[in-house]
């Protein structure tokens, strides 16, 4: 492995292998420089999907039938999944049913905007930035603020959230401080940096990946390091793939997390 | 390659980056709330409130044509017991009507041979007491011409006759 890198390395001064870096993640400004509607990369690629994902599902709503064709059944399919299998599973029907938008939108948003990673052209997640998760994650916190201050009253929700039941009083002194932070900071800090992150290292490793392919295929003047190439192009494969798969289940677990930290905002027993 | 940003950088939002993320969300949101979800939730309602007058529909069918079915077999039933009766009571005319004839029949026969019988009788005593008659004075004068005067005594006379016409009976009873 030594001699690989080291070999790497010293080609990589030659023919300069492109290494995807957290630059990727900071692109330049290319619109509006300097203002804050300036756009970049990332933001170029959010508006993009957000546009077409506007105009497809926006299409397939407006001329949705009674009797649905395969497309529409997909969609339908999808909804039914967000309504039944993630809010009324988590809260139950009567619950739920104020939060199936909210939770429909940050399920399809995300998954659209995870997806645009694997999208060749766009290949970065529209949601690879702190902040379209942050948003997001702050919307999620709201809610559960919000809910929790409708159904208990504030003193109800702060003593049930900072001093649970069937605790003895000594762990308090313990337990409280690290629920306040629970509810302030690690609810939607979690939330953020688990999406951001999943986005960040799948991009990393399969520009990686497919980086090296190219340089070992296509690149390298050593054409005995061309079977490296093959097993990075299986694993740009796999990773291509696998990030599909990262992509739906962080959308999925986005929106199972929100629905549960506001169903747990909500009494006990109903 | 270009010098590497810091990685803290990565966790700063960029005002940019927080107008354009909200943007977006409001939009979309705006978008699943006021329009696609609703939109898809007429559609479920309106599909299943087809499905389900459909069904309502076909239930009802169903419920008539058992209605009709069970109508149908109350009104051939009693279609059935009327037919039975009726038939029962012709039978039961037919046999009286028969019996009538039969009874009328035989009284008038019996009364017929009555008649006859009766008829014929009182023409035998008829006959018989014009025979006893006529056989007697005709005998008488018979005898009285063989014998002359001794049988004008009438005792001697009528019993001569009985017992000639015994001996007629005796005769006629053994043929």
């Amino acid at each position: 492995m030594v001699d690989v890198f080291t070999a790497g390395a010293v080609t990589l001064a030659e023919s300069s292998m492109e290494m995807p870096s957290i630059d990727d993640f900071l692109p330049p400004e290319i619109l509006f420089q300097g203002t804050p509607f300036a756009i970049n990369r990332i933001i170029f690629v959010r508006i993009l999907a957000t546009i077409i994902m506007l105009l497809v599902l926006g299409i397939t709503a407006a001329r949705a039938k009674l009797i649905p064709g395969r497309w529409q059944g997909a969609v339908e399919w999808v909804i039914e999944f967000v309504k039944k299998d993630i809010v009324y599973q988590v809260m139950g029907e009567v619950r739920g049913k104020r939060y199936v938008p909210m939770i429909t939108t940050v399920f399809l948003t995300l998954l659209v905007f995870n997806l645009c990673g694997e999208i060749p052209g766009m290949n970065i997640a529209a949601s690879a930035t702190i902040t379209l998760p942050l948003v997001f994650a702050m919307w999620c916190f709201a809610q559960y603020w919000i809910a929790g201050i409708r159904e208990k009253g504030l003193g109800h929700f702060l003593r049930d959230e900072l001093f649970p039941k069937g605790v003895p009083w000594p762990i308090y002194i313990l337990l409280s401080p690290i629920q306040l932070l629970e509810l302030l900071v690690i609810r939607p800090f979690s939330l953020t940096i688990r999406l951001f992150a999943n986005m960040v290292s799948g991009h990393l490793i399969l520009a990686l990946c497919l980086s090296a392919t190219q340089y070992f295929l296509i690149d390298v003047v050593n054409k005995f390091m061309m079977p490296f190439g093959v097993v990075t192009f299986a694993a740009g494969i796999f990773m291509y793939l696998f990030e599909v798969l990262v992509a739906c289940l962080q959308a999925y677990i986005f929106a199972i997390l929100t629905t549960a930290y506001i169903n747990m905002s909500y009494p006990e027993i109903d | 390659m270009t010098i590497a940003a810091d990685g803290v950088q990565l966790f700063l939002p960029e005002t940019y980056d927080i107008v354009w993320s909200l943007i977006i969300l409001i939009i979309v949101a705006a978008f699943f709330y006021k329009f696609f979800l609703p939109r898809f939730q007429s559609i479920f309602d309106e599909r299943t409130a087809k499905i389900e007058g459909g069904l309502a529909k076909a239930e009802q069918a169903q419920k008539d044509a058992e209605e009709a079915k069970k109508k149908y077999q109350a009104q051939l039933s009693t279609a059935r017991v009327e037919a039975s009766k009726i038939r029962d009571d012709a039978r039961a005319e037919a046999s009286h009507i028969i019996a009538d004839a039969r009874s009328r029949a035989e009284s008038e026969a019996a009364q017929i041979t009555a008649n006859a019988e009766r008829s014929l009788e009182s023409q035998q005593q008829k006959a018989m007491v014009n025979l006893r008659g006529e056989v007697g004075s005709l005998a008488t004068t018979l005898a009285t011409k063989i014998l002359g005067s001794e049988l004008k005594d009438t005792d001697v006379q009528s019993q001569m006759i009985d017992n000639m016409l015994a001996d007629m009976e005796r005769d006629e009873s053994k043929k």
